[in-house]
């Protein structure tokens, strides 16, 4: 396959705006990986492109970018999800909403401050029990989905919520809390809803669902905030 | 500001499903009813304050920018409505998520069937208004 490259790049040393390059890319195979290609072009046509990437599988949530104008990681999306036919172009653009140190490098820290904010820890101060915590499998499955979470940012920077106003607490913070909010073992569950009962908080999400369709972890993203948003509601004044 | 030149920057760069469409129509339709709405009780207070600016203000609503505005406000409205019940509907059952689409897709069904008989009253209005063409 023939595959038209296009990365927004931006060097703050040197650009005054991002702009579009473009990299014609020969021989492409349909199940090459978006992060292959990008590799192909930082390790043989410009060694300037700045990528995060790490675990290349999809487990370190350090490529999340935007491809074709949706969140995706990079190590997770396949040409031929995104071209049919022998040619095409791919679009691929840094996340929105958090500021780009590089090319498609984003500042997370603003992103972890938000994920620091909702305590995303197990707390219970009782006596540690002479074994483990026991707990039924129904309990454990009340909070699997938010387990699965590898912090990617993915959805949080698809959310117009998150757009409009950046000290919004976000997606991926309102799951790591649920993680722990419907954890049986945890005792932090009612600190953690009066922070995200806050103006910051659950209450900002317009129930849109970019979140739930950006995820790579295929998590219910907004079924979780909507979770939360009841729990809010349940408790006593 | 801060907030709205952003918002209308990144939804322009983010290609997102008919999820963030229905978001968009919901606002537009929120907009559109707060400006009638502000409209409306001003130019209902020149009643008593500004009586001929009342009157020219009638004969305004009766050209064809307000006619039409008219007729796409209802629309909005209807919209904004029934997308509001579906998100209510969507927060109070989390797991409704699975068919966020379907539900989407029915909002916009049920929004172009409520419209259809408030599209031809006020049509058939503004047609005689503007041309003196009477229907029924
Ligand atoms: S919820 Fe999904 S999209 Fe959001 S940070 Fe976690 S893994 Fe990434
Ligand atoms: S490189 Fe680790 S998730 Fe893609």
């Amino acid at each position: 396959m023939d595959i038209r490259l296009r990365i927004r790049r931006f060097n703050p040393e040197v650009d005054q705006e991002s702009y579009w390059a473009e990299y014609d890319l020969k021989d492409v195979q349909p199940v090459d990986r978006v992060l292959d290609l990008l590799e192909h072009v930082k390790g043989h046509i410009d060694g300037t492109l700045g990528l995060r990437r790490s675990c290349g599988h999809g487990i370190c949530g350090s490529d999340a970018m935007r491809i074709n104008g949706q969140n995706m990681l990079a190590c997770k999306v396949l040409v031929r999800n995104l071209v049919q036919g022998d040619k095409g172009t791919i679009q691929v653009e840094p996340m929105l909403g958090l500021p780009v140190i590089k090319d498609l490098i984003v500042d997370m820290e603003p992103f972890f401050e938000h994920y620091r904010a909702v305590v995303p820890y197990f707390i219970n101060d009782d006596p540690a029990p002479e074994r483990e915590r026991l707990q039924r499998p129904a309990e454990r499955e009340r909070f699997d989905e938010g387990t699965k979470c590898i912090l990617c940012a993915a959805c949080t920077t698809s959310c117009p919520s998150f757009w409009a106003d950046r000290t919004y607490i976000g997606p991926a913070a309102i799951v790591q809390a649920h993680r722990f909010i419907f954890d049986g073992r945890d005792t932090a569950g009612d600190s953690r809803l009066a922070i995200l009962a806050s103006e910051k908080g659950v209450w900002r999400c317009r129930t849109i669902f970019n979140c739930t369709m950006a995820c790579p972890r295929e998590i219910p993203v907004t079924q979780l905030i909507a979770e939360v948003k009841k729990a809010i509601g349940k408790q006593k004044p | 500001m801060s907030t709205f030149i952003p918002t209308v920057r990144e939804t322009f760069r983010y290609k997102g499903k008919e999820g963030q469409l229905a978001w968009i129509g919901h606002r537009l339709g929120g907009l559109g009813t707060l400006i009638f709405f502000i409209i409306h009780v001003v130019d209902t207070s020149w009643v008593y304050f500004w009586p001929q600016g009342y009157h020219h203000a009638i004969v305004l609503y009766r050209s064809w920018p307000f006619q039409i505005g008219e007729l796409l406000l209802v629309l909005l409205v209807i919209y904004h409505g029934l997308n509001g019940l579906r998100i209510t509907l969507m927060d109070w059952k989390p797991t409704l998520w699975r068919y966020q689409r379907q539900m989407t897709l029915g909002t916009f069904g049920l929004t172009v069937l409520f419209y259809i008989p408030a599209f031809i009253i006020m049509g058939s209005h503004a047609l005689k208004n503007l041309l003196g063409i009477e229907l029924f």
